[in-house]
């Protein structure tokens, strides 16, 4: 179904193009130069770009950000290869290692792109941002997960988006609450859901990343950032008391029944069905909800930052950057970079936001693009002590699929907390030894 | 031919025969050289790599090590690889006993020459015709809780809880393989028509004749002529019960935490979602030895039977 998709949004742009030629080449006829025609037409080489932008909304917001590319200058042309996001996370390595790999690939900032830079697979990108100016106007947050273990930049960062809990005013008004911001004013929350008879967090956990979320806050917000992370590096033990500690708020809620019943049963867009007709009052997940809620309930959808649990620690917040990168075999290197320099700057990110796309990562998009949620979202970035980019993109791939599958069996047998950790940990130690 | 010629020197004669026979010899061979070819590098050689993938910790990209054992020690501490396993042995326990005991019945049910019995016969084949992705998901549909089971359940008059079939660690296995085996009996069921074709009707009817009882009949005439076609579908059904694959991998991903996992999903993740290669290539090892045993401990048996004849 995507490929169908693909080559029908590819045959559009091609037909563009060959109008978009045919005009130029009929413009130079009459200037006299037949011969003009066919060197303009041979000039412009190919840059393959593969995708995962595969659902509709980011898929056609790509498709135009390359059309305004294909337009901008007249050396390059662009071909956007679809797959499924899923799909894409495992192809791309057989992308990169091939003969030909595609010259820019969409891709995920940090831990995710650190492994192909340590393979040697990306093209360093240090002239880029020094071209750019990125290496002083990128925030430096950003830079940081942008850059390989060799301190060479490899990652040209375009967006990122806010995890927060989300909520429909008119269902809060209806319960009778404002959006907490502490833990307890949180259980409240809770609590008159469950009195009004609503579902008070809906969540679908077919595809257990959206338990990682949780995870990630509870521990941000109860050990504090620095810990989480070298949590995550595999520098600290999962059966600590301090991990235990952080399994302790989920625990309370587990216990008041917060959560929707069979959570397994969802997807995560099955579990916003809830939230949509006002049976469940909160929702924790991306800023990404927005493109599947639907357009005329959008009035009424807000959020608010997830509640601080302890006063004293410094608070992280979960914002996965995205962005691009090129590899290191490209056919077109030439053309990747000025791919690259333009998904990087503040004209094609403008205009993405424009487009309702996600937050641009340049400092030169003008805040006022956004509208009031949005703006409050970027507003909460830029005041956290640190950003995280996610339980599966901040931790070992290996160690996410097993430490999200442990979220899961907690969630079933809460009592087996102590077991579960133990088991989880001897993964830990596995997987970061062989690594060393 | 060199019979025919007239008066050729005796000892050319001989020699060219000779060269004759040797082609003749070496034609079979000639004919099966690319078929063999072929054979051997997509199929012996791959089946060989990764038996010694096994033994290394390939990770796709890397240089890949000779780790020796490292990986099935592992893997035998491993609680994924052992709730896979069992899950396994409850498909495989389920698909050597339901589909050849319905499917046996409905084929000797639309054996006889009933009006309807055509359309029934396709109804029964039409989900072998169906891609498993499609059973999938549509079976997914239905074990929502607000889906096509729960509702029929609460029409019923079912109270309370919709049951999670696709969400509670209990059921969620039995789940999946309820799909498996709608899609199962057709096929079986197929087989054993093909197979009552193909019985002795004289040697029935005779049986009735001399006054069996028409259970009698099928006991002791009809079943042992099916057996040659039982073997079949009995290895048919353990190869199939253990490469379970499609279903889990899109009803669940072999969640919730893996108790619905099977060992051809868990390789799957193992090997293309956490890119260890290695790893992934000793859970195929182990299963494909698991699949021989099953497979030639019940040939064995079988052929022994056949003897004892």
């Amino acid at each position: 179904m995507f490929d169908a998709h693909t080559r029908i949004l590819n045959a559009r742009l091609s037909r563009r193009r060959a109008a978009a030629l045919g005009a130029g080449a009929a413009g130079l006829g009459i200037a006299g130069n037949p011969l003009g025609f066919h060197l303009h037409a041979q000039e412009r080489s190919t840059i393959n770009l593969a995708s995962n932008a595969s659902d509709p909304a980011p898929r056609e917001r790509l498709a135009g950000q390359i059309e305004n590319f294909n337009a901008s200058q007249d050396q390059y042309t662009v071909e956007i290869n679809t797959t499924a996001h899923e799909d894409f996370k495992q192809a791309i390595r057989t992308y990169l290692a091939s003969d030909s790999p595609p010259d820019v690939l969409t891709w995920f900032a940090g831990n995710r792109m650190r492994f192909f830079s340590n393979n040697n697979l990306l093209m360093p990108l240090d002239d880029l941002y020094t071209e750019n100016g990125w290496d002083t106007t990128l925030p430096e947050g950003i830079r940081a997960v942008s850059n390989g273990d060799d301190g060479s930049y490899y990652f040209v960062p375009t967006s990122y988006y806010a995890w927060a809990v989300w909520y429909r005013p008119s269902v809060f008004e209806e319960i009778g609450v404002e959006p907490p911001t502490t833990w307890d004013e949180f259980l409240a929350v809770v609590d008159a859901a469950s009195d009004a008879g609503k579902v008070p967090i809906t969540i679908g956990t077919q595809m257990p990343w959206t338990a990682a979320a949780w995870f990630d806050y509870f521990n941000m917000r109860v050990n504090g950032p620095e810990f989480h992370i070298s949590l995550m590096d595999g520098k600290e033990a999962y059966n600590s008391e301090d991990v235990k500690n952080a399994f302790g708020p989920w625990r309370e809620l587990l216990d008041r029944n917060a959560f929707i019943p069979q959570p397994e049963a969802y997807a995560w867009q099955d579990a916003l069905t809830p939230l949509v007709q006002g049976d469940a009052a909160m929702y924790l997940m991306g800023r990404f909800l927005y493109d599947s809620f639907p357009d005329d309930s959008q009035d009424d959808l807000d959020f608010f930052q997830f509640p601080i649990i302890d006063e004293g620690v410094p608070v992280g917040e979960d914002a996965p950057t995205d962005g691009y990168f090129a590899s290191v075999n490209a056919p077109n290197p030439e053309g990747a970079k000025a791919l690259l320099s333009y998904l990087g700057s503040a004209e094609s990110q403008t205009w993405n936001v424009e487009q309702a796309g996600d937050p641009a990562v340049h400092p030169d998009v003008s805040l006022d693009l956004y509208n009031d949620a949005t703006r409050r979202s970027v507003e909460m970035l830029q005041e956290a002590d640190y950003i995280a980019q996610f339980y599966d993109r901040d931790t070992h791939p290996d160690l996410a699929e097993r430490g999200m599958s442990a979220f899961i069996e907690f969630w079933n047998t809460p009592d087996d907390l102590d077991a579960i950790l133990d088991r989880l940990d001897e993964d830990r130690k596995r997987v970061y030894e062989s690594d060393s | 031919m060199a019979d025919l010629s007239l008066a050729p020197a005796a000892q050319s004669v001989s020699a060219a025969r000779k060269q004759g026979r040797r082609w003749h010899k070496a034609t079979p061979i000639l004919f099966l050289l690319p078929p063999l070819l072929l054979y051997a590098m997509w199929v012996i050689g791959p089946m060989f790599y990764s038996v010694w993938m096994s033994f290394t910790n390939a990770d796709g990209i890397s240089r890949q090590d000779f780790v020796g054992l490292a990986n099935y020690r592992r893997l035998f501490n491993d609680d994924i690889f052992w709730t896979s396993f069992f899950n396994n042995i409850r498909w495989l326990v389920a698909f050597i006993t339901i589909p050849i005991v319905t499917g046996l019945g409905l084929a000797l049910l639309l054996n006889n020459d009933l009006p309807g019995t055509r359309f029934f016969k396709a109804g029964f084949f039409s989900p072998m015709v169906v891609s498993s992705v499609v059973i999938g998901i549509v079976w997914s549909w239905m074990y929502q809780p607000y889906g096509l089971i729960n509702e029929v359940l609460a029409w019923l008059g079912r109270d309370g809880m919709p049951i999670g079939f696709l969400a509670d660690p209990d059921i969620v296995t039995w789940a999946i393989i309820a799909a498996g085996l709608w899609r199962q009996v057709g096929y079986v069921m197929l087989l054993y028509l093909a197979g009552l074709n193909n019985v002795d009707q004289t040697l029935v009817e005779a049986s009735r004749v001399d006054g069996a009882s028409t259970f009698r009949s099928f006991r002791d005439i009809v079943l042992p002529q099916l057996q040659p076609i039982t073997v079949i579908i009995v290895v048919i059904s353990i190869i199939d019960a253990l490469r379970s694959f499609d279903l889990v991998n899109i009803m669940t991903r072999g969640g919730p935490y893996n108790q619905s996992n099977v060992l051809a999903q868990f390789m799957y993740i193992e090997a293309f979602n956490n890119y260890n290669m290695g790893y992934g290539a000793a859970i195929a090892t182990i299963l494909a030895l698991i699949s021989m045993v099953f497979i030639f401990t019940y040939l064995r048996r079988m052929v022994k039977t056949e003897i004892d004849y």
